[in-house]
């Protein structure tokens, strides 16, 4: 693992919880939500890297070079960017129906059920 | 300010006119070489749904929705899951287990575009769930927008 | 064929759902005669499970794609079905199979049910796949799917505000978690290079617990805390209760925290086999009593009727992870036990709420009163669900609560520790505390007097009643016949958790489980070294920042706000002195346990106060326990 890829998907997992945590506008909320994937997808690609190997790739009559980097958490982070797409569209159309409703999007205010 | 926005339309419609063939080639191209390059079901099938996005930048709401019919959307969508499904079933019907790739022989040599058996179905019934799906959403979406901009004006 | 059974079972759940979507626009009764017969089918399969696996102890292990392991190394998905997977599989199935029948009249005063039928058989499919996979991302992957179809089915009825507001407050609750879980697993990928839970059992067998895997394990319960519900992390679960439909309620509360809860055990007591260190068993007991305390308070204090079945659902979840806490065989048996109950009267008891919100449109409880007049079938099965959930024999309640207390009072005799003492006496008195809370649910809605408005209330139809009554029947069952649930189902489940070497030697070969437990295996070093850094280092410093980010914001150190607090206030207690401050002031069957709230009226302000519908303050209860779970693993296990 790269010590600046290590670092930045930290960076972007504790901003992304300050945002949710903090923030009162549910728009900023959901970039939250978003960029707490990212900097997991980050640390899942950068989990599989080996120095000196090339992308995983069966080239079959012209390869030349047989290290590859682990493809395996190549798969996983796809799987976790079309989840996290998800995730952003429904949050964004509950967004949407919140507007709808209470006419505001501020969060200290969309608290009628409480108690 | 009626000019400005003339210019903004005719502006936008030409790139859309030029964009909507190369997102649905190459988003084709993606999704069918899934087993040879990188790519595959998701990342071309987003790319082919920008094409809904296209129509609607460069034509505007009520072209969309006479170019687009929802109900074939949806129900395609059903359709190309229960085909990757269906393909994941086969193994069990020859014997093996859930998702083997059967008609790994029975197809072309590794290297070409049409090999690799299940995989090269199973991918495109993805890709074809994404564009449809994703489409699907898109078209939802613009269709809250009318609503709000009717309120508005 | 067994060995195609379990995904056979689970792919028959999703393509009912993608079925009944294309086939459903035609009419309504062939879409619910494609749901029955889907999830019919699937309780069908998962029966004939029933005798290989639970009678004859045989575990099946199944490699998709027939992708066995190479040179001992796991390469593929694998699903593994052992007793205690099938155990919570036969919960599963059994309860959509219900829900379903219960639906389909319950649902068509709605429209828009088609989307309603495709969600609900995706929550079932992914909880079913859930249980039965062997692989750890597979495992979040259904969670996933799980969160997304319960929030989709919260926010069903979008013509009320509510509904779109929990569904918001869940999603942004429930994705923190997802992540808190991906994100231990993306951890231990990186320390194993496998995902497959055998192998990571064994492997994990014989090496030294270093920081790193402390750090995943504490991200990872954090997580299932979040999703089975437990306090702090269970402010977003009374309002999802509530404003999804009843049947889906019963879907909650039967099978998404089982969901947590197996995740769980399997974690905590298979594949990272900690539960014979003292430290870990008090922070299980730990979180399982207060989690049985603060859910049946709450609830004394509530006045919507699912609102107030949901806090008991909480506590009734604390019964099963104390008694789970345990680890003892006494205790894992009570544990399931009441796992099984909990499934069976809280499912009966939704579905009676959702029958009078069904005849009468609202489920206020000031408002109701004495409708056992006019559907008393209704009010009858309610009064076997109160009885069971109060633990009232001869139902099914009072043996798995006696387990309870026989389990932890047993503990401590055994470990001399009076701590385990405390516990009985907390559990004892959460069971009175519901029995109160249930006369007065009781009394409120049944009984009394009948409001003008519901003079036309009746019975509901007989496609609802079978489900209650089924229900029920199950509840006297469990209740009358201990010794033979106990015998063919609790039992081998729990030697299933407690036996892990099992679950490696199916799974990956007799020869590698015994080379694992007698040598060890030498995992292959790929070198983090190379890039010239530490990593372990680096995450110890990620939980210490994450630790006092939480301490930080938990004193309001980041916008220093006052708390905004829930208003409650009330004319109809006050002192009656000359004139009086509201209007028109109704004492309805509701208050009937009003000394008791006034006299604790700083504890239910404070506990009103916490819950204050602020979605960020939900996000920071969650984040600041996975704080403290994580510092007290690195202080105190070792």
């Amino acid at each position: 693992m790269l010590l600046e890829n290590y670092l930045c998907s930290i960076v972007l997992i504790v901003l992304g919880l300050y945002a949710i945590i903090t923030k009162k506008n549910a728009f900023k909320i959901v970039i939250g939500m978003g960029l707490v994937d990212y900097g997991i997808n980050l640390m899942l690609v950068s989990a599989g890297f080996r120095v000196n190997g090339t992308a995983p790739i069966f080239d079959a009559p012209t390869q030349t070079q047989y290290f590859f980097v682990d493809p395996v958490p190549q798969a996983l982070t796809l799987t976790s960017i079309v989840i996290g797409a998800c995730v952003t569209a429904l949050a964004l159309s509950l967004v949407v129906k919140i507007k709808e409703h209470y006419g505001t999007l501020d969060t200290d205010k969309v608290r009628r059920l409480n108690g | 300010m009626d000019k400005n926005i003339k210019v903004k339309n005719v502006i936008v419609k030409t790139a859309a006119d030029f964009f909507m063939p190369i997102a649905l080639i190459f988003g084709l191209y993606v999704i069918l070489h899934g087993h040879l390059s990188p790519g595959g079901g998701f990342q071309g099938g987003v790319i082919v749904a920008a094409a809904v996005v296209l129509v609607y930048l460069g034509y505007g709401h009520e072209t969309t929705e006479n170019v687009f019919n929802e109900n074939l959307l949806k129900k395609s969508e059903t359709f190309a899951a229960i085909m990757y499904a269906g393909f994941a079933f086969l193994g069990i019907f020859y014997g093996a287990n859930f998702c083997r790739n059967v008609l790994a022989d029975k197809m072309g040599a590794a290297g070409e575009l049409f090999s690799s058996g299940t995989i090269f179905w199973m991918n495109f019934s993805v890709g074809f769930k994404v564009l449809t799906g994703i489409g699907f959403l898109s078209l939802i979406f613009f269709g809250l927008l009318k609503e709000k901009n009717n309120e508005s004006k | 064929m067994t060995n195609h059974l379990p995904i056979i079972a689970i792919q028959v759940l999703f393509l009912g759902a993608f079925i009944s979507g294309l086939v459903g626009y035609k009419s309504n009764s062939l879409r619910k005669f494609v749901i029955f017969l889907a999830t019919g089918t699937s309780l069908v399969l998962t029966l004939m499970l029933f005798k290989p696996v639970m009678m004859e102890g045989q575990i099946i292990s199944y490699w998709m794609g027939n992708w066995v392991p190479v040179s001992d190394w796991a390469i593929g998905i694998g699903l593994e079905v052992d007793q205690l997977s099938l155990f919570f599989g036969l919960i599963v199935t059994v309860t959509v199979f219900l829900g379903a029948i219960y639906s389909f009249k319950y649902m068509s005063k709605d429209n828009g049910q088609d989307k309603y039928y495709v969600v609900f058989m995706m929550l079932a499919g992914s909880v079913l796949g859930f249980v039965f996979t062997g692989d750890l991302f597979n495992m979040y992957v259904m969670i996933e799917i799980m969160t997304f179809a319960a929030v989709g089915l919260t926010a069903f009825r979008n013509h009320k505000a509510e509904s779109i507001e929990a569904a918001f407050k869940y999603l942004v609750v429930g994705s923190i978690g997802s992540s808190l879980i991906l994100l231990g697993t993306v951890v231990m990928y990186a320390q194993f290079k496998t995902l497959n839970l055998a192998q990571i059992t064994a492997l994990l067998n014989n090496a030294q617990h270093t920081p790193v895997i402390l750090f995943a394990f504490a991200l990872m319960i954090g997580g299932y805390a979040v999703k089975a519900f437990i306090v702090p992390c269970h402010v977003v679960a009374p309002d999802a209760y509530a404003a999804a439909p009843s049947s889906v309620s019963m879907l909650f509360s039967g099978i998404v925290n089982k969901a947590g809860i197996y995740g769980m055990i399997r974690l905590v007591f298979v594949v990272f086999a900690s539960m014979n260190l003292p430290s870990m068993q008090f922070l299980l007991v730990f979180l399982g009593t207060i989690t049985m305390f603060i859910g049946v308070t709450m609830a004394l204090a509530q006045s919507d009727f699912k609102r107030l079945l949901a806090f008991h659902s909480i506590s009734q979840i604390g019964y099963v992870l104390t008694a789970i806490g345990l680890s003892t065989i006494l205790g894992l048996t009570g544990g399931l036990y009441h796992a099984l109950n909990h499934t069976l009267f809280k499912g009966l008891l939704f579905l009676c709420a959702g029958a009078v919100l069904y005849s009468t449109g609202t489920t206020d409880l000031n408002k109701l009163g004495g409708l056992a007049k006019k559907m008393p079938q209704t009010a009858g099965l309610f009064l076997v669900g109160a009885f069971a959930i109060s633990g009232i024999p001869p139902f099914n309640g009072f043996v798995s609560k006696w387990l309870v207390y026989q389990g932890t009072f047993a503990k401590s005799m055994e470990t001399n520790n009076p701590g385990y003492v405390f516990v009985t006496i907390v559990a004892l008195i959460v069971s009175v505390m519901t029995l109160a809370s249930f006369i007065k649910v009781t009394q409120s809605v049944f009984f009394g007097q009948l409001p003008k408005e519901f003079e036309n209330a009746e019975e509901v139809p007989l496609s609802m009643r079978i489900p209650m009554w089924i229900l029920a029947a199950l509840c006297l069952v469990a209740g009358i016949l201990p010794t033979a649930v106990i015998d063919y189902l609790i039992k081998p489940a729990v030697l299933a958790i407690k036996s892990a070497g099992n679950y490696v030697a199916v799974m990956m070969g007799q020869e590698y489980a015994t080379k694992i437990y007698t040598e060890g295996i030498a995992i292959p070093k790929y070198d983090y070294a190379m890039a010239g850094w530490n990593p372990t280092s680096w995450l110890i410093l990620f939980g210490v920042l994450l630790i006092a980010f939480a301490l930080v914001a938990l004193t309001g150190g980041f916008n220093p706000r006052h708390i905004v607090g829930a208003e409650n206030n009330n004319a109809k207690f006050d002192v009656f002195f000359s004139g009086e401050a509201a209007e028109h002031s109704h004492v309805a069957g509701n208050d009937l346990f009003w000394g008791l709230k006034h006299n604790l009226k700083g504890y239910f302000h404070f506990m009103h106060d916490v819950h204050n519908g602020v979605v960020n303050d939900y996000a920071l209860m969650v984040v600041s326990t996975t704080a403290l779970v994580m510092l007290y693993l690195f202080l105190l296990v070792k």
